[in-house]
């Protein structure tokens, strides 16, 4: 593959060719090799050792929610301050605040961390590049952490298939019953100056109780609700305070008519997702926005369910002869890539395949020839080595779709950061104040011109 | 053998003269002031919700006030009044060691 054409953008005809690549390495790679590099490998070309880095504390936030937040029994002192829009670092300016509130919340028995986290650190220090060139903006993250790139399976149980393995602050999990399981992931939340308060709050914006762990709302209450009937969704994720009549109640959700307009207007986050078994064995990243729920973006991610939801069986599983065997067991999870990927080593279901209890297929197949639209604007590239996780995230410049926020050359944007790592989703992550990063202009973290 | 008491006497005169509150363990109490969050309201030189560090010295100074004074406003959550006009209870340090609440007003008060 030729590392300039590579460095110089992703035209359709090149995105089709890096996605083949990408497909016959992991063919060749998944043949039973252990470990191999390929996978994950920084094709972009830039010489990173000439890119300044940022260092960065992301810190463990637990459930300070943004009901919390402007909570006056709860976040004594800075309640109403939160609520007329002070940004968190106006009173968070410490040198070590993140070391500091990561450590304390962790401690055990802390009101923001009910679940009993033995050995988890308050914080993860992580170092931050950027550059950009006429076509893209390219950030690179590196920090130490395992090597979590599974996902929960479903499990034949000899009559039917069962989810397996979950994230660590499920219960199951917590009471042993499941083993922890969940894919590492690195996310970067965008805006423009559109959101109101995303300049000063960031991320918190977005986080509510009624979401998954933090005081979850019930399927009931869910379907009970018009504006979430209207907006089709069964639970409640990630949205904006703009999104709701009253900002601290997820059941005020405005109308789809309203919620359109406030789109239309680039009021909503963008949320770039690299995750190390959803998206990065096909070199994509994620690509969505946070508005009145947690959305993808138009078009096809690249990743699909792999639950066929008439039979309840899966759709599909490993070609035996490519992959070594049709199924994974749990003594395989964690020792090999146990991904399942449509044009690579994925053949339909076959029911009469003679499956026994303890046979596992991937919850979700990966589907690089799918990935189309807005949803796949963004390429990723991550390799752990040696107990550290380098991902490089590819964002062309300049998109023009209604879900993006468009990065452009000179502009100042408003991010932050999380990091999922240790089998946990949800609010289980490593989050950042607000930070800026600027395209080739002054910010936190300054995107540096490619020659 | 004559003696040079001059060094002795110098020394006396200065641990006569260094007021008690200067002796204090800096990094412990740094350590305590944001344990207990006081810094997201406290700030060494530039005022915060609350009255910089600096500030507070210079009054106290001023008004020949003491780490007495200092720990009663720390332990008691009085009313503070606020910029806006609002007043709010004052948080309380989580210790009632004394030693513990005398270091850390002999460290704010050295401002």
């Amino acid at each position: 593959m030729d590392q300039c054409a590579l460095k110089q953008g992703f035209s359709s005809l090149k995105m089709k060719v890096l996605a083949a690549s990408v497909v016959a390495a992991l063919t060749a790679g998944l043949a039973g090799c252990v470990g191999t590099s390929t996978r994950g490998a920084d094709t972009t070309g830039i010489d990173w050792g000439k890119i300044p880095a940022t260092k960065l504390a992301l810190f463990y936030p637990g459930k300070s929610s943004y009901e919390w937040l402007r909570d006056p029994a709860a976040h004594k002192g800075a309640a109403s301050e939160t609520a007329r829009g002070d940004s968190c670092v106006s009173c968070h300016d410490d040198a070590k605040e993140e070391q500091r509130q990561g450590a304390k919340i962790l401690r055990g028995n802390h009101p923001l961390e009910p679940i009993a986290l033995p050995g988890k650190p308050g914080h993860v220090d992580i170092n931050v590049q950027a550059a950009y060139d006429d076509k893209n903006a390219y950030f690179r993250y590196q920090w130490k952490g395992a090597n979590n790139i599974e996902y929960p399976y479903y499990r034949f149980d000899g009559k039917e298939w069962k989810v397996y393995g979950g994230p660590r602050l499920d219960k199951p999990v917590q009471e042993g019953k499941q083993p922890a399981i969940y894919e590492t992931r690195l996310s970067m939340m965008v805006d423009d100056g559109k959101v109101p308060m995303f300049k000063e709050q960031g991320c918190w914006l977005t986080c509510h109780e009624g979401e998954r762990d933090l005081n979850p709302a019930t399927k009931e209450e869910v379907a009970a609700n018009a504006a979430m009937k209207a907006y089709k969704k069964s639970d409640v994720r990630k949205y904006l305070p703009a999104s709701r009549s009253n900002p601290a109640d997820w059941k005020t959700g405005k109308s789809t008519e309203e919620i359109a307009r406030i789109k239309a207007a680039g009021g909503f986050a963008d949320l770039i997702q690299w995750r190390g078994h959803r998206t990065n064995p096909v070199g994509g990243t994620d690509d969505g926005y946070v508005l009145e729920w947690r959305n993808f973006d138009d078009g096809k991610n690249h990743f699909a369910s792999n639950l066929d939801a008439a039979t309840k069986q899966p759709k599909f599983m490993f070609d035996a002869g490519k992959f070594g065997s049709k199924a994974v067991t749990a003594d395989q999870v964690g020792k090999k890539d146990n991904f399942l990927i449509k044009g690579a080593n994925a053949v339909p279901f076959d029911p009469n395949a003679g499956w026994k209890a303890g046979d596992m297929l991937p919850r979700y197949t990966l589907q690089p020839a799918d990935a189309s639209g807005s949803a796949a604007d963004n390429k990723g590239f991550g390799i752990w080595k040696d107990g550290m996780w380098t991902v490089v995230v590819v964002r062309p410049l300049n998109l023009a779709n209604p879900d993006d926020k468009a990065l452009k050359a000179g502009g100042v944007y408003s991010v932050g950061f999380a990091l999922h790592d240790d089998n946990i989703t949800t609010r289980g992550h490593y989050v950042s104040y607000v930070k800026t990063i600027g395209i080739g202009a002054k910010a936190d973290i300054v995107a540096v011109k490619l020659p | 053998m004559k003696r040079n008491v001059r060094p002795l006497v110098a020394l006396a005169a200065l641990c006569l003269s260094v007021p008690a509150f200067a002796q204090f363990d800096a990094d412990a109490a740094e350590n305590v002031f944001k344990e207990n969050d006081c810094h997201k309201c406290h700030h060494a030189t530039k005022a915060k919700k609350g009255p910089a560090l600096k500030k507070i010295a210079a009054k106290y100074k001023e008004k020949k006030l003491d780490e007495k004074e200092a720990i009663k406003h720390m332990t008691a959550g009085q009313k503070v009044k606020l910029d806006d006009g609002k007043e709010e209870d004052h948080k309380i340090i989580d210790t009632k060691d004394v030693k513990v609440q005398t270091n850390v007003a002999r460290w704010m008060l050295s401002h």
